[in-house]
């Protein structure tokens, strides 16, 4: 029998600062003292090694290769020491975030500007100036380095061809239409940009990962529940059925804060979704406070029946941490409150899991993960937050024992 | 006289501001820093519209974190801070407003809202607030049983907040109502019955001074709601082009209000040609008989990189010329 409620995460990691610094300039021994710190945390064991590497090498290129390569061992090994199942590609460190990233390598895009994504976060857009290509590999450096340190299973997340076009301006494809209302011009423009984007930039780099070895590839999607309009869930159906057709290898999809009906809307399109074998869904953050295996307590969890209803038989990767700033009120058991963050209980992790199998029927088939990359907490928190997912976890497949 | 052209909402800040509030975020920067920067920079927006001839100046709401949270942080009632919601369709969030008791007017610090130190006051202040109908649609409510209730009871509380800050010398309020023509976030759109409850509430909010208030739409199609968008008793009515069937209007449509149309907009980087403008805007005026016409972007600015945004507001100031020249 598998082993119930894995633990996964999703995506990304705070970058250390001595991460964020070394790539732009030669470190110091304080810079490293951080690193150090975590090391024995970690157990990185040849640290003092690698650090004398770093402080040695005059070439820049050099300097930075080695500091994406120890930041992603330790990603790795925070996750391994939380006891993740699947550990990513060590919280994407190797990447500047998952839009920015990924359009810094497409020919024809240029990035504009930072706008506003929430409180204090915002992201660089771009605009498609021309026909686009991909100029090189985008995340196949990364996997090479995680294929060296992972010591468990390999999932990439990578950025979906739906929000890159969704999140960029259209440019050039919107100049180049002719249609008369505004409207109709935009929608025509999207469905180029994304056929493009899906054929010249996503495809090959695909090819590129399966090739090097990745197994299981975790499409990030966040903008397709914006859109909530049959013609619009076509156009991201038609693109992601386009971007899996025939490979060999598993894919799953992420999605989160979605609109009020986005995660409905997204259920009834989830069954056309070609080789789809999961659904990592956000749902902690919509979610009480406090314990209990009952509807009211679970109300972040109403929406996952809207996908078994549908006929969705894939897995779920259930979202039972919050990875956002946290200010409400938090009941006895269910975790604590501290300053921004929220750290959930191993209890109420154990309760959204079980209530989440009562709906979907099979807990073989749910997965255990915060909502979204964990990003915005410090790693002193991402790691507090994993391990009691971990531990929650365990609580719950003992229900099963 | 040439058409006016107004700030919609929040401007986007600059990549300086940007850098500073997440040095703030990093604790590398104080509070105090990023406020010398929010109080230049509002400086700078008020600059801009001097210079390309605005009548009603807006700070540019520049410390504004989303479009709700100032009304919401002044209402009793309304909890916030645990969840993040999507704005509409777009790559921004604003944390949704719960609703946990009965609304009212709290603590309401005008300061949340403009930085009325700054603004001249020898042009009129323009200040952009969620209407009630959008505020009551975009919050989660887990108090009222009877949806009018909430609705109503917005409506005076933001009554309250509308009243303080004409202590503050504002003199017109933009009442932002998209979700009376977008609503994504719901299985059925509205019907008829609720445009009537929630331009009651608009009504009711209105009342005072109704020649203060404009009410904005955006992201969808205004057309079908036009006719009851210009039977109330306020300044004027603003429609996003880039959405709106134009062509759908009923011909020579004579109306007193001023329209406000959304004809640059705050999703594209494209900055719009000053002659497309003004023909978009003559065309629309061949179908609706305005008493005024007032330029703006579709929806608040904040959308795009500043720089993007400022060439935009110039595009208007330029249009306006010529379609006065062409008049």
């Amino acid at each position: 029998m598998p082993k119930l409620f894995p633990v996964q995460e999703i995506g990304s990691l705070a970058k250390p600062k001595w991460r964020t610094k070394g790539l732009r300039q030669q470190l110091s021994s304080q810079d490293l003292s951080e690193a150090e710190e975590w090391a024995t945390k970690l157990g990185i064991q040849d640290f003092h090694d690698r650090a004398k590497s770093i402080f040695k090498t005059g070439d820049d290129k050099m300097r930075v290769k080695a500091i994406l390569e120890l930041s992603t061992l330790y990603g790795l090994r925070l996750f391994e020491i939380a006891g993740v199942d699947n550990e990513g590609v060590g919280g994407e460190q190797q990447r500047v975030e998952m839009y920015e990233h990924v359009i810094k390598a497409v020919q024809g895009m240029n990035l504009l500007g930072h706008v506003h994504s929430f409180d204090n976060k915002y992201f660089n857009k771009g605009v498609a100036e021309s026909k686009i290509s991909r100029k090189h590999p985008i995340y196949v450096p990364e996997f090479l380095d995680v294929k060296k340190y992972a010591h468990r299973d390999v999932k990439v997340p990578i950025t979906g061809p739906y929000t890159l076009v969704d999140w960029s301006f259209s440019g050039y494809y919107i100049q180049k239409q002719h249609a008369s209302s505004p409207k109709t011009r935009r929608i025509e423009a999207k469905r180029e940009f994304l056929l493009d984007i899906v054929e010249q930039v996503i495809r090959p780099e695909i090819r590129d990962l399966v090739d090097a070895g990745a197994s299981w590839i975790q499409i990030d999607e966040p903008a397709v529940t914006t859109h909530p309009e049959p013609q619009e869930m076509e156009l991201f159906v038609e693109a992601w059925n386009e971007t899996v057709k025939g490979f060999n290898c598993k894919f799953s999809d992420h999605t989160c804060y979605p609109s009020e009906i986005g995660y409905k809307v997204l259920s009834e399109y989830a069954p056309k979704l070609d080789k789809c074998d999961q659904l990592a869904l956000e749902f902690a953050n919509r979610d009480t406070s406090r314990l209990g295996v009952d509807k009211d307590s679970r109300e972040g969890y109403g929406d996952l029946k809207h996908f078994v209803d549908a006929g969705f038989s894939g897995e779920f990767g259930l979202g039972v941490a919050h990875v956002h700033d946290f200010t409400g009120n938090v009941s006895s058991g269910a975790g604590k409150s501290v300053g921004r963050d929220f750290i959930e209980s191993p209890e109420l992790v154990r309760d959204r899991l079980l209530f989440a199998t009562r709906i979907v029927g099979d807990p073989a088939k749910i997965w255990a993960n915060p909502d979204c990359g964990l990003r915005t907490r410090t790693w002193d928190v991402a790691f507090a937050k994993l391990a009691n997912v971990t531990h929650g976890a365990e609580l719950a497949r003992e229900t099963y024992q | 006289m040439s058409p006016e052209i107004q700030l919609a909402g929040i401007h986007p800040r600059s990549e300086r501001l940007i850098e500073l509030t997440r040095s703030y975020e990093r604790a590398k920067a104080s509070w105090s820093q990023v406020e010398v920067q929010l109080g230049q920079e509002t400086r700078e927006v008020i600059k801009l519209q001097d210079s390309l001839g605005f009548k009603h100046f807006s700070d540019g709401s520049l410390d504004w974190q989303d479009q709700l949270r100032p009304v919401t942080r002044s209402l009793k009632g309304v909890e916030s801070g645990t969840r993040y919601s999507r704005w509409f369709d777009t790559n921004t969030f604003y944390q949704k407003p719960i609703i946990v008791g009965k609304i009212s007017a709290g603590d309401i610090d005008p300061k949340n809202f403009l930085r009325a130190e700054l603004l001249t006051e020898k042009r009129g202040r323009k200040v952009t607030l969620p209407g009630p109908y959008t505020f009551s649609q975009l919050s989660e409510n887990k108090h009222y049983k009877n949806y009018a209730d909430l609705l109503f009871d917005i409506a005076i509380a933001e009554l309250e907040i509308i009243r303080r800050l004409k202590n503050e010398g504002v003199t017109l309020f933009q009442l932002s109502e998209p979700c009376l023509v977008y609503q994504p976030y719901r299985e059925s759109f509205r019907d008829h019955s609720e445009v009537e409850q929630a331009l009651g509430a608009i009504r009711s909010l209105v009342r005072e001074k109704p020649g203060d208030f404009l009410v904005q739409t955006y992201f969808g199609d205004a057309a079908p709601l036009l006719p009851d968008l210009l039977d109330l008793p306020v300044f004027g009515v603003g429609i996003d082009l880039f959405e709106t069937d134009v062509s759908s209007l009923s011909e020579q449509e004579k109306t007193s209000k001023a329209l406000v149309l959304g004809v640059v907009d705050s999703r594209e980087s494209f900055v719009e040609n000053p002659n497309w403008i003004a023909a978009t805007a003559r065309k629309f005026s061949e179908k609706v008989d305005a008493r005024d016409l007032v330029f703006a972007s579709n929806s608040d600015l904040k959308f795009v990189p500043q720089g993007i945004a400022n060439q935009k507001l110039e595009a208007l100031s330029k249009a306006s010329e010529l379609f006065e020249e062409s008049r």
